[in-house]
């Protein structure tokens, strides 16, 4: 068990919260097509950014089974080819997996820039899928989908480890 | 510090599983096959109506602080605009309450001519009204979903109206929501009549420049075409009631070497921002079977008596 220097000691996940925070991050995927900017093809997809954290940081809970899963239900969702979100969240969780050992020994922001050709190679994927398949090009704002996944790096890696962070026995001598 | 309040397990070195590399191609191959399963044979329908009734509670809660911000919102606008809409409203009735009485004596009239000529009835459908929910996410694709769905009877194939226009066609049905295909859609495809010639023609989405518009196609490059005529649904596909506004012409583009005349329309449907739409029944129902077709007759080698 090799520690980067200057980790911190982290509490245990819940599965709980692991699983609740996707099925969050699908409702905003939902809330983002609804209500904010309907048919966008440069919003940026929240469930994307948050499997492959769960993919990096727990990769004994979640991998590409769930992402496989997770994609067949966005798919329902948006109406799309059925297995077009699958496959590319398919590909998005390999990749992470493979490059799990290695990111998490580099900074949050340098981390961003190396997940940025993840979402890119998933955005890639699904673009091809719909292409050979007789759709058209849906603009070049769908390029601003990865960097802005990428962008959400940094805030998934706050508000996601912040359960882990708490104190492990808080009691009521202490300020925290 | 009490065990297990630690994130640190050690890498399990015999218990990996299968590897990522097999797992990225099983679930791949998987994806291929539901893909090829959806696009080419039509055959993921029933898979795709079961995961949207477990998605469709998700949905629901992530509808509720839209409707409530949506609902928020309509409650605070100004009495003004209210007056205004109001007043708008009934001026356009009233634009409308001359022709609309007289379609009583005009449809008296056609029944009796009908009858004179011993021609069948003219088709009528019923309909329900709809609300727009949202637009479906797909950037690819131009389909909104509406709150009407198998509970409600929603057939596959109804056309959908607005008040100034035909605006689509539901294309799948789930148990509460339904999808409609808009007319821009790049496949959708609806048969026009073009009021003032009579011709009758193909009318495409065309999702190719920055609005999204319709393509008039296949009309031979000297056909009697002008800016401004009125399409209207024509009735021959057995979808459509016949007589429906659908679009008017925007552009018209001869060119030399070209058999076909490149012909734009907008649609007169509020296609991008309609909120209350009426779905159709299609009248697929009413039309009476195609005669059943002679068996072919005995070719000459194979088909030979046995």
């Amino acid at each position: 068990m090799i520690m980067r220097p200057g980790q911190q000691l982290l509490l245990p996940a819940s599965p709980l919260f692991i699983w609740g925070s996707l099925v969050v991050a699908m409702v905003i995927n939902m809330t983002q097509n609804m209500g904010l900017w309907g048919r966008a093809a440069w919003a940026p997809d929240m469930l994307a950014v948050v499997l492959v954290f769960w993919t990096v940081h727990q990769p004994l809970r979640i991998g590409i089974g769930a992402s496989f899963v997770f994609g067949l239900l966005m798919d329902v969702h948006q109406g799309a080819l059925l297995g077009q979100h699958a496959m590319a969240y398919t590909v998005l969780s390999f990749f992470a997996t493979t490059v799990h050992r290695r990111l998490l020994w580099f900074t949050v922001p340098s981390q961003a820039a190396q997940v940025l050709p993840l979402f890119l190679a998933a955005h890639a994927v699904e673009m091809a899928v719909r292409l050979i398949g007789g759709a058209g090009f849906p603009g070049f704002w769908v390029l601003l989908a990865p960097v802005l996944e990428a962008a959400l790096w940094p805030v998934a890696s706050v508000v996601l480890l912040a359960p882990q962070r708490r104190a492990p026995d808080p009691d009521a001598n202490r300020p925290l | 510090m009490p065990l297990g309040t630690l994130d640190r397990d050690p890498p399990p070195f015999f218990r990996q599983g299968p590897s990522a590399l097999s797992k990225l191609a099983v679930f791949s191959a998987l994806a291929f096959f539901i893909m090829v399963a959806d696009a080419r044979f039509k055959v993921m329908q029933p898979v795709r109506m079961g995961l949207a009734a477990v998605l469709y509670p998700v949905q629901w809660l992530a509808m509720q602080p839209i409707q409530l911000l949506q609902g928020g919102g309509q409650y605070f606008s100004s009495l003004r605009t209210a007056q205004t809409d109001k007043d708008l409203a009934l001026k356009k009735l009233g634009l409308q309450a001359q022709r609309a009485n007289q379609v009583e004596q005009l449809a008296l009239e056609n029944q009796r001519l009908r009858k004179l000529l011993s021609l069948r009835d003219r088709l009528q459908s019923g309909g329900m009204a709809a609300q727009v929910l949202y637009d479906a996410a797909d950037p690819y694709t131009r389909k909104v979903v509406i709150d009407r769905g198998m509970t409600d009877k929603v057939s596959l194939g109804s056309p959908v109206v607005d008040e100034l226009g035909v605006i689509g066609q539901v294309t799948r049905v789930y148990p509460m929501v339904s999808e409609v295909t808009l007319l821009t859609d790049r496949d959708h495809a609806i048969p026009v009549l073009n009021t003032r010639t009579g011709a009758r023609g193909v009318a495409f989405g065309d999702t190719s420049s920055h609005v999204d518009a319709m393509e008039l196609r296949f009309m031979a490059a000297n056909a009697d075409v002008t800016v401004g005529d009125l399409l209207t649904t024509s009735g021959v596909d057995g979808v459509y009631p016949p007589g429906l506004p659908v679009a008017r012409i925007e552009k018209i583009e001869r060119r030399v070497d070209a058999v076909f005349a490149r012909i734009y329309c907008i649609p007169l449907g509020l296609v991008a921002g309609a909120s209350h739409v009426l779905v159709l029944e299609p009248v697929t129902a009413q039309i009476t079977a195609r005669p059943v077709p002679d068996p072919a007759p005995p070719s000459g080698k194979k088909g030979g008596p046995k």
